[in-house]
């Protein structure tokens, strides 16, 4: 890289390690080293190294404007044929993802700040929250696949100490671990594919793979299993069926680290998955799967939504849902869809979940039936919401509404199933929201919500930044889409997606609200009410087959271990019992006899060898 | 150069052992603690002398010792090697640093310690077959006192099995490396490359046979690996730390340098059925670990599975797979040691390591926050988590292997998951939850109300584990000193049957 | 002052278990300490209280001027400054040295949520809807915010003021235990106090004197100034603030995110306030400092102003100075059944000497209200010796 470049380029590096720095610089308070003050500092610091990642940024972006798109790349470790690189793809769109990682991670901190102002172990959120930030940062500038792996399992490991923050809670210690361990499965896979290609293409540079898979003809076995371990992390990632499980329970993590996860990591995921998509070409499997899991997210996602009792899990459903759809977008190769479709997903969805997080914090409950009437007294918290899931749904000419439009134009003609699956994902998601906005913010207080002030400024303010910055969402999108432009879709699609909403929005309007959390009288009504309230016993069917496999592995190895191999080794042991005692005679024995006996083994050792070599 | 790390922890063991006069613990302790940091200052200086580029052995000594059988005395380090003795001198200085409470013979107790590192530091610097067996038996001893005196309570059936099954190793070593002297009729001991033209093919596999089962029982791996987690059981932190860290690592050393080193035509022919001796050898580890419910067996059987690493890495023989191979070797010592000492401070503060009794030990003020942050980073670290050395050992060793063979490397990578799932089960048991040092009693209002009163972690208990802890994370971002300090001996080794190939086509072996 | 009449030793525990209820009614009934009466116990309880009350003095400073002087402030960034903006006061705070008025705050909160007694009755009163209304007029005429928002969220002001009602009559009802925890320790000190029964009994008269005293609360918007508790309310300092405190802060509190889960499939939290047990008599003391456990906050605060007679105490534990705050937090939960013995005693409907048999069935009564509650709270610390 010339010289000549603007500084913040050729700094471009330090973008990741911001977020990295603030993890290091919140230790004196959080190992606590620093005893009598509280951990705000941390906090503090946090807050600057985020806002310098969001001016980085923004320089970067504005540099990159002016220069043309940029790579960094640094050599990592290289041995024999393995060169390993660290890289950084300064490419509009990246750097996009990156405002938008860091400027959520900004918001979402000072969020934290007053939602969790309770909290003394804030130091050590704030060192996970920037480890958080500097792994997605990094995740979203990289141009190579291994860096890519790289951060995307250390956010798994973030996401599974920032779930299990609350450590001593028993359902967190369970949520923890299966958050990571779906994750790690979606890891693993995916580590077999870089292995793979790493051994097969060398580099591991996106673009020397395009070039590579450009050119190659894998057996069809071989394609298919490489493309699939792929998807898989990404799948993992953006909690995907069927690994989807994690999100349901990381919802007991703390709400700030809940906004961070439903926004942009799962948007890291799927950048992941853009960026490995040209590979996925080799295998028409991996995108036949794509689809289908893409599919199955979206629309049971949303289902499932529906059904869901508890406040945080009916919105964390829909993320499921709505990355379902950017899944299908990028199967379709259609990344620009994909991305508008994330970046309108990702603001709503946070500003719908601080949303959440401040009814949860005024009213120290998640649970929709003995919630209500907030909607009087909460102005920030109800605009949040009803923004939110505006911004979400295609009703209101908002981000999601432009995107649908694009994406349902799109696929009429090339694949009028999907389009479908597209309006129905938006009428069940409007359904949804209706349902627990009604039940949240409209009706009569209940006892849990009869003294409920509105939330103090640290969550009132981002709250309403974001609500705004959904509101602009369409102007930023016409900005960066000027061909063909985001309103490049016929009055019927746009009828269509209207209609979908409307008719999810009057079904959310009459439903009947439960005053408590009631199963249907009708026996099939009830089975499937349960089916879906339940997450399709996804928890359960993973006890009873993969669970039950590897622990049913694990204590048949055991038993064989104590009963065959050692049972075999003691047997011998009990046959040779008489040189087994004598050599025990030293154990309590004086000193001399131990000296004896080493001085006696090597005479011993030395005469056989002179005599064997005599 | 080399002679003075055999000088000073063998001369120092022994001055330690026959000083005259009465000596404190604590004056003796400082006395072993003294020569083990001047034993790995020395390392360090033959590091500084070492020479990357060189492929070969350097720094070479020898001169004829009993020249009759061919015991000659000759030492020299590579790449391999030098490593392995840094690894050899921090290790030993951490273990004695972490000995607390020694109740009885220090004087024994570390000038075994020294014993047995400087037993080690010959083994790894021997280039003479009978001298590097006479090492290899030498640090044995000393280990099984350390277990059989300073052990837990079924000290006597682990320090007798540990030495059986050690013993069998060294016969078979020992019969290999003399069957090699008689068929071949070289009485020099020295390592040379042993080809067709010389031994016939079978003879070959047969000696390699015996070398193999040999070191494969030090490393451990699956079927001979049944010693290892009851030594550890019973084994003393210290001891424990040694015997993970740094006494397995001669089986896999003696794997790459005597078995792959001088039969690689026959190492060629059974590489596939190593590869998948490997991948049963990881999955048995890791199966076994998931049932486990004491830390420290566990924790054991964790290594068997993490060994198996390295014999796929040895049996692919590729530049990035060997190298791959001494970066576990190194990764496998630090993380082990770390997770050991972490296990050991568990244990020395609620007297158990059951996993069905600890709980919630992460708790701030009355648990052990700070050993539970580090056993995260630990675990982590060991289920190959990027950023820690355990993730570029892997990746390498799998990088490496895949291409010759696959099926095995994947399964490697299956095993590679599930440690993920024993460690997070050890940490999510132990440490997370609320705090409780005793078995539930079935009473919940009983259970909320436990007092525990744990005594409190010192930091100077914590700085050994802090320092392999930082160098853990070092390795893991920073990989390319190693790198570079093994690259070209591992290459080299990778090529020999090319090299082999390409001589014997010349004409060159007589 | 008569002072209650030693216990022996009260068998309220037994190896662990807890004592019955009717152990308890017989106990409060004879006028017995809840809390084994020894030497340990008197310091350690005079002491914690000595640092809860200069706590509390700063959590009272800081309330009262949060209601008066940050009232209705959409931006109270300086909060917890108490109107000293001086740079190195700032600079203190930014480096988190001060108390932790978060803790006061989260009282606040509860007492607002859980919402009984007479001062939250007052609250959804016509008259305190009337003067809300004038407050709201003046205050949007002055503030275009919240002119706007005021008429498309019409609960949104009057809820806010609620809020710093309640906030302002914490901070009154604080300021009196502030000022009776530092009499207690002076009484200790000069030997006036010499037994777990004279501190129950010290408390039980503070309260009684104060149990009249009015909460009244009135804001200043421009130069005017306008009631918003007024003294015609009739709200006094025992029954309309005090009891209300005990049952939102020491029985029944907020779920920690700690050690409860929120989700509502798993059906941990009552849906009635009522049921809920996460008090201050019922908290666990092991979690103190751990992540998701509010009172945390208050534990460091009072360690930071440990006296140093306790501090001593604490040091010689097993984990000397480094388990301190969990120390502090098992003394407290002690204390603080000292000070619900007192509010008990104080609060008998007819003196416990009465011959009158209704009288006595109805102190029975009372007394056994309580132990219905107690029963099930933390009482194993009560004969705990340290």
């Amino acid at each position: 890289m010339p010289d000549t470049f603007p500084l913040s380029i050729q700094l471009s590096w330090l973008i990741p390690l911001y977020g990295f720095s603030g993890m290091v610089l919140s230790l004196p308070w959080a190992t606590g080293w620093v005893q009598r003050n509280g951990p705000r500092p941390a906090a503090y610091l946090n807050l600057l190294v985020t806002l310098l990642a969001v001016l980085h940024g923004s320089l970067v972006l504005r540099a990159v404007l002016a220069l043309g798109p940029q790579h960094l790349d640094i050599a990592w470790f290289s041995a024999a044929d393995l060169d390993l690189r660290i890289g950084f793809d300064l490419s509009l769109t990246n750097l996009a993802a990156l405002e938008l990682v860091t400027f959520m991670s900004l918001v979402g901190q000072v969020f934290a700040l007053g939602y969790l102002d309770k909290e003394w172990s804030l130091a050590r959120f704030y060192a996970l929250v920037g480890f958080f930030e500097g792994a997605m940062a990094g995740v979203v500038l990289s141009s190579n696949l291994f860096m890519s792996y790289f951060l995307l399992e250390m956010l798994t490991l973030s996401t599974y100490l920032l779930v299990g923050f609350w450590y001593a809670q028993p359902l967190v210690v369970t949520a923890a671990r299966d958050a990571f361990l779906t994750k790690r499965v979606g890891d693993v896979l995916l580590l077999m594919g870089v292995v793979t290609l790493s051994a097969m293409a060398g580099s591991l540079e996106f673009n020397d793979l395009y070039a590579w898979s450009a050119k190659q003809t894998l057996p069809a076995l071989g394609a298919t299993l490489l493309g699939l371990g792929l998807i898989a992390g990404p799948m993992g990632k953006c909690a995907q069926f069927p690994m989807h499980l994690w999100l349901d329970e990381a919802m007991e993590g703390p709400n700030p680290a809940s906004i961070l996860r439903n926004s942009v990591v799962v948007t890291c995921g799927a950048v992941v998955l853009l960026k490995v998509m040209p590979l996925l070409l080799v295998s028409p499997v991996a995108i036949d799967v794509l689809l289908a899991v893409g599919t199955i997210s979206a629309v049971g996602g949303a289902l499932v939504a529906i059904s869901q009792v508890d406040l945080k899990r009916a919105c964390s459903y829909s993320t499921t849902s709505y990355l379902g759809l950017v899944f299908v977008a990028i199967a379709l190769q259609q990344p620009f869809i994909a991305l508008l479709l994330l970046f309108s997903h990702a603001l709503a969805k946070a500003v719908l979940f601080m949303s959440v997080g401040s009814v949860i914090a005024t009213t120290n409950c998640q649970d929709l039936t003995e919630l209500g009437g907030l909607g009087s007294r909460m102005p920030a918290t109800t605009t949040g919401f009803l923004v939110g899931a505006a911004g979400l749904t295609g009703l209101l000419p908002l981000g999601c509404f432009w995107s649908f439009g694009l994406m349902v134009e799109g696929l009429t003609s090339r694949a009028p199933f999907f389009a479908a699956v597209v309006l129905l994902t938006n009428g069940l998601t409007a359904l949804n929201f209706t349902r627990v906005y009604r039940q949240v913010f409209m009706g009569s207080p209940h006892p849990k919500t009869r003294r409920t002030p509105e939330v103090n400024w640290l969550m009132a303010l981002p709250m309403v930044t974001v609500s705004v910055l959904v509101l602009v969402t369409p102007l930023v999108m016409a900005r960066i889409d000027r061909v063909p432009g985001i309103g490049a879709f016929s009055s019927v699609t746009a009828l269509a997606l209207v209609g979908s909403g409307l008719a999810g929005l009057l079904a959310g309007r009459l439903i009947p609200l439960d005053t408590f959390w009631s199963r249907s009288v009708l026996g099939p009504l009830r089975v499937l009410q349960d089916l879906l309230a339940f997450d399709f016993y996804t928890d359960r069917i993973y006890r009873a087959t993969i669970v039950a496999f590897v622990a049913g592995m694990a204590r048949i190895t055991n038993g064989f271990d104590q009963l065959v191999v050692n049972g075999l080794v003691n047997r011998l042991a009990d046959v040779s019992m008489a040189s087994a005692e004598s050599l025990k005679l030293g154990v309590s024995g004086r000193l001399q006899s131990y000296v004896f006996t080493v001085v006696a083994a090597i005479v011993l050792l030395v005469g056989s060898l002179s005599w064997l070599g005599g | 150069m080399l002679s003075a790390l055999l000088l000073i922890p063998f001369a120092g063991g022994l001055g330690l052992l026959f000083w005259p006069g009465e000596l404190s613990t604590e004056r003796i302790r400082r006395a072993g603690l003294a020569l083990l940091v001047l034993q790995l200052l020395w390392s360090l200086r033959v590091l500084l002398a070492f020479d990357t580029t060189n492929p070969g052995l350097q720094l070479q000594e020898s001169f004829a010792w009993v020249d009759s059988i061919g015991l000659d005395y000759r030492l020299g380090v590579d790449g391999l090697a030098m490593p392995l003795v840094l690894i050899n001198a921090a290790l030993t200085l951490v273990s004695a640093i972490c000995t607390r409470d020694l109740s009885q013979r220090p004087r024994l107790y570390f000038a075994l310690l020294l014993g047995i590192s400087g037993a080690v530091n010959g083994a790894f610097l021997s280039e003479n077959l009978l001298l590097f067996f006479l090492f290899y038996e030498l640090e044995l001893i000393p280990l099984w006192l350390l277990i059989s005196i300073w052990g837990g309570a079924n000290r006597g059936y682990a320090a007798t099995k540990f030495l059986i099954f050690t013993a069998v190793s060294g016969v078979l070593i020992l019969g290999a490396f003399l069957g090699l002297s008689l068929f071949t009729g070289q009485v020099d001991f020295g390592i040379h490359i042993v080809t067709t033209a010389q031994l016939g093919m079978g003879t070959q596999l047969a000696l390699l046979g015996a070398l193999l089962i040999g070191f494969a029982i030090k490393i451990p791996l699956v079927p001979f690996h049944t010693w290892l987690p009851d030594a550890h059981t019973e084994a003393s932190t210290p001891v424990s730390v040694l015997l993970a860290g740094v006494l397995l690592k001669l089986g896999t050393y003696g794997l790459l340098r005597f078995c792959l080193g001088m039969f690689p035509e026959a190492w060629a022919l059974l590489a596939p059925a190593l590869a998948g001796w490997a991948a049963v050898s990881v999955l048995y580890g890791s199966l076994a670990a998931i049932a486990q419910r004491d830390m420290k067996r566990m924790v054991a059987y964790s290594s068997v599975g993490h060994m198996g690493y390295i014999l796929l890495a040895a049996a692919a023989a590729t530049p990035v797979s060997l190298l791959g191979a001494v970066f576990q070797m190194v990764s496998h010592g630090l993380i082990s040691a770390l997770l050991f000492l972490l296990v050991g401070v568990v244990y020395r503060k609620t007297r158990t390591r059951d996993l069905e009794v600890l709980r919630g030990l992460l708790n701030p003020e009355r648990g052990l926050p700070f050993t539970g942050t580090l056993m995260i980073l630990g675990v982590m670290a060991s289920a190959g988590m990027p950023g820690m050395a355990g993730f570029i050992s892997e990746f390498l060793v799998f990088r490496g292997s895949l291409g010759a063979f696959p099926l095995a490397t994947l399964l490697c990578m299956v095993g590679s998951g599930l440690t993920a799932v024993y460690f997070l089960l050890l940490v999510n048991r132990a440490f997370f939850g609320r705090l409780a040092v005793t078995p539930p009693s079935g009473d919940p209002v009983a259970d909320s109300r436990l007092e525990v009163r744990l005594p409190g972690v010192a930091l100077r208990e914590t700085l050994p584990a802090l320092a392999l802890a930082s160098g853990v994370v070092g390795l893991g971002v920073l990989p390319w000193g190693l790198g570079r300090l093994s690259e070209q001996a591992t290459t080299a080794m990778a090529q020999l049957p090319s090299l082999l190939a390409a001589l014997q086509g010349g004409g060159l072996v007589s | 002052m008569r002072p209650i009449p030693r216990s022996p030793k009260p068998p309220l525990t037994y190896g662990g278990g807890l004592p019955s209820s009717n152990d308890l009614v017989e106990t409060l009934l004879a006028g017995r300490t809840l809390l084994a009466d020894t030497p340990d116990h008197l310091s350690q309880v005079v002491d914690v209280l000595e640092s809860y009350g200069e706590v509390l003095d700063a959590y009272s400073i800081n309330l009262i001027y949060q209601a008066e002087k940050q009232f209705l402030n959409p931006f109270p960034v300086f909060r917890f400054l108490d109107g000293d903006h001086s740079p190195a006061k700032i600079w203190r705070h930014l480096q988190h040295d001060r108390i932790n008025f978060e803790y006061a705050e989260y009282c606040q909160k509860s007492m607002l949520w859980h919402g009984t007694g007479g001062l939250d009755a007052y609250l959804d009163s016509e008259a305190f809807a009337a003067d809300c209304a004038a407050i709201v007029a003046r205050k949007t005429r002055r503030d275009p915010l919240l002119a706007v928002l005021n008429p498309l969220f019409p609960q949104f002001l009057s809820e806010l003021i609620r809020s710093a009602a309640t906030t302002h009559a914490l901070g009154q009802f604080w300021r009196v235990m502030s000022d009776l925890f530092i009499d207690l320790a002076r009484a200790e000190r000069d030997g006036r106090v010499g037994s777990i029964a004279a501190v129950v009994t010290f408390l039980k008269e503070g309260l009684v004197a104060a149990a009249g005293a009015a909460i009244t609360y009135a804001v200043e918007i421009g130069d005017t100034r306008l009631w918003v508790l007024p003294p015609e309310a009739g709200l006094t300092f025992l029954m309309d603030v005090a009891v209300p405190y005990v049952e939102a802060v020491f029985l029944r509190g907020t779920p920690f995110l700690g050690t409860v889960s929120f989700n509502a499939q798993a059906q941990q939290i009552s849906p009635d306030q009522a049921q809920f047990m996460y008090g201050a008599l019922y908290a666990d003391p092991l979690p103190t400092m751990g992540s998701g456990i509010p009172p945390s906050l208050l534990m460091q605060d009072m360690y930071r102003h440990l006296p140093d007679r306790l501090h001593r105490t604490y040091r010689a534990g097993i984990r000397g100075a480094g388990d301190v705050r969990v120390k502090i937090c098992m003394t407290f939960q002690k204390a603080m059944f000292c000070v619900t013995n007192a509010a008990i005693a104080g609060t008998f409907p007819h003196p416990l000497g009465s011959d009158v048999p209704a009288e006595q069935a109805a102190n029975r009564a009372h007394a056994a209200a309580w132990a219905a509650r107690l029963c099930v709270a933390r009482t194993d610390c009560l004969d705990d010796p340290g």
